[in-house]
């Protein structure tokens, strides 16, 4: 792993790869809206961006293909910053927005919401509460009488998870047999469920802006509990931080988007691969490339074999994994 | 020696038994299932093979089903054994039946095998379209012992469904869009029974050439094949939520003549002899549409 730079002499540095970072996104984004089941040229596409255009056009482009662009980039970006500060907080590097429970919690308010025939947005709801649920579950008792380990942390919030894991495959086994594509798609995740981006940008933006300035402590405790207090860092409310965050994060990325796997673990891991282990710049990269790759992955779910539709998360891990890999082949 | 008195009482019980053993239907799975008398003790293991025995007119021998199994309402108060894909096998044999009605898509192959090599009779359903719901009704009258009004039931749906091919499947075509889910969206191709009801009525089905029997979309598909009518079922026999959704789409043709249709789903999505009603409810459905153009 790269040495950490700390010196305000690195902030100079970040300018070019978020700066690839960001032409990426737009990249990702454009090919979202000019792709689909319906081909319109790019001088349609024009007229449509100019406000005049088709109908028909303007509705793809406006209603479905714009609102559901943002909440991938979004959900992608909540994902891989929740990633990163949970890889840093538990320090641990199998460490993914998941592994404490809350998409489990999550899975189980939107699977009994769809069991009792409630309306999409009551699904969002009972993803949310139940995320939240876990969420101060896994705080309460990992924090009990005892001090705050990672361990003990990592330890309760993978035996919550599977307490959620259980209690899904039972939900499963007692679901009338029409029901169950739909839960399934939402376990695999799956952009279609997508109703606003901006839940998801704004928790987004709101975040990363309350996490950038902690980005030095977060480089130090990076390193260790105990360095990061002699080195003068309030441990505990850091770690608290941090965990808060990352609760929230996941929780909009899950309610956005269902739960999406390997965004959240992989992309923190290749960011580091590349630019070093600098939170500070970690962060908000991992926000764009998060964002673009479920973009991306998102866009080819929807037209590889349209108009039958692919899982997003089968992609993510499909452009994901080689990608990952020559990374880490690159970097020996 | 044996009396010859006893000899004639031998010859009359096997010529008898021979004569009551010839209960035999083939079902679809291409066996033979054959009883030595009408079944007494009927279950169910799905929710369609529950109609079909109660409208063959078996339903007072069946003595169990599984869950789901909601119409007729006699159905509901009905014993369960599990439900259709994955039953409880101890529970089954402890009702001693002399009739399993499986459905070979839905129930598990391997539990099936396990209660046949236990000595029970299975009658295997798999009903693909609607000749077979008319031939399902007699066949398994047949084995319960109710052929005529099983026949009666084959009949009416039969007759029922030619009336209908004869007054709509020639009228102008509609291009219909069947939505079977919601989150995610689904539909179905050409080879399912609903886009059969579809033809009857003069309908086309807008994706009817896709691969696979039942397919998730997305909405641009639906907004790119503009169909002129949308039919959905919903969560619950009444609730027009899914149609409502497609309201914001105010281009697409279905949209602007308001050609949205509810049809209760377990009256068009199950291959039962209710499948009448539901598609009785979709041709008038197309006539109204053909009527706003």
């Amino acid at each position: 792993m790269a040495a950490v730079k700390t010196s305000r002499g690195a902030v100079p540095h970040f300018i070019l790869p978020l700066s690839v970072l960001a032409l990426l996104t737009l990249a990702t984004l454009a090919l979202a809206i000019t792709t689909g089941s319906v081909s319109i040229s790019n001088a349609e596409l024009w007229q449509v961006l100019s406000g005049g255009g088709e109908p028909l056009h303007r509705t793809l482009v406006f209603e479905l293909r714009l609102p559901r662009a943002l909440s991938a980039f979004g959900a992608g970006g909540l994902l891989a910053v929740a990633g990163a500060l949970m890889q840093v907080l538990l320090r641990n590097p199998l460490a993914d927005p998941y592994i404490l429970g809350l998409s489990g919690g999550a899975a189980v308010g939107a699977l009994t919401s769809m069991l009792l025939g409630l309306s999409a947005a009551a699904v969002s709801g009972s993803a949310f509460i139940g995320a939240m649920v876990s969420a101060v579950t896994v705080f309460g008792l990992a924090h009990g009488t005892g001090s705050w380990t990672p361990t003990r942390l990592l330890l309760t919030g993978v035996v919550i998870a599977s307490g959620w894991g259980a209690a899904i495959t039972f939900m499963l086994a007692v679901s009338p047999s029409d029901q169950l594509p739909g839960m399934l798609y939402w376990l695999m995740g799956d952009l279609a469920y997508a109703r606003s981006p901006w839940p998801a940008l704004i928790v987004l933006g709101l975040i990363s802006i309350i996490m950038l300035p902690l980005g030095r402590s977060l480089n130090v405790l990076a390193r260790g509990q105990m360095q990061a207090a002699a080195l003068g860092v309030s441990v505990r409310a850091l770690e608290w931080t941090i965990y808060i965050a990352a609760s929230l994060l996941t929780a909009f990325a899950v309610v956005t988007a269902g739960s999406i796997g390997f965004v959240g673990l992989i992309v923190p891991h290749m960011l580091r691969l590349v630019l070093g282990n600098d939170q500070r710049l970690i962060l908000p990269a991992a926000a764009l490339a998060g964002g673009a790759l479920l973009t991306l992955a998102d866009t080819l779910a929807r037209t590889l074999i349209a108009p039958e539709q692919l899982p997003a998360g089968v992609i993510t891990a499909l452009i994901g994994v080689p990608t990952f890999l020559y990374l880490l082949h690159r970097s020996r | 020696m044996l009396k010859p008195i006893f000899v004639l009482a031998l010859i009359t019980f096997f010529s008898v038994g021979a004569a009551v053993a010839d209960i035999c239907v083939r079902d679809d799975s291409g066996a033979d299932v054959c009883l030595s008398k009408p079944a007494q003790r009927i279950i169910a293991l799905s929710p369609g093979a529950t109609e079909l025995i109660y409208a063959a007119g078996g339903g007072d021998q069946v003595i169990a089903a599984v869950s789901y199994c909601d119409y007729p309402e006699a159905a509901k108060a009905l014993p369960r054994v599990g439900s259709y894909n994955r039953f409880d096998q101890e529970a089954i044999l402890a009702q001693k039946p002399d009739l399993l009605i499986a459905w070979i898509e839905g129930n598990p192959a391997e539990q099936l095998a396990k209660l046949k090599s236990l000595g029970l009779t299975i009658y295997y359903t798999q009903l693909n379209d609607f000749d077979d719901v008319s031939s399902s009704l007699e066949r398994l009258g047949k084995l319960a012992g109710s052929e005529a009004q099983a026949k009666l039931a084959a009949d009416k749906f039969r007759a029922g469904i030619a009336e209908l091919e004869d007054r709509y499947s020639h009228s102008a075509p509609v291009t219909v869009f069947q939505q079977i889910w919601s989150n995610p969206l689904m539909t179905v191709n050409n080879e399912h029974i609903i886009s059969e009801a579809t033809r009857i009525c003069g309908g086309v089905n807008v994706f009817g050439n896709l691969p696979n029997l039942s397919a998730r979309i997305d909405n641009e598909a639906v907004l790119a094949a503009d169909p002129e009518a949308i039919i959905a079922g919903g969560m619950g026999e009444e609730n027009r939520d899914w149609l409502d959704e497609w309201l914001r789409f105010s281009g697409l043709t279905a949209v602007r003549r308001n050609n949205l249709f509810f049809i209760p789903p377990s009256t068009i999505q199950r291959p039962t002899p209710r499948l009448l009603e539901g598609t009785t409810l979709l041709c008038q459905h197309l006539e109204t549409a053909r009527g706003r153009r």
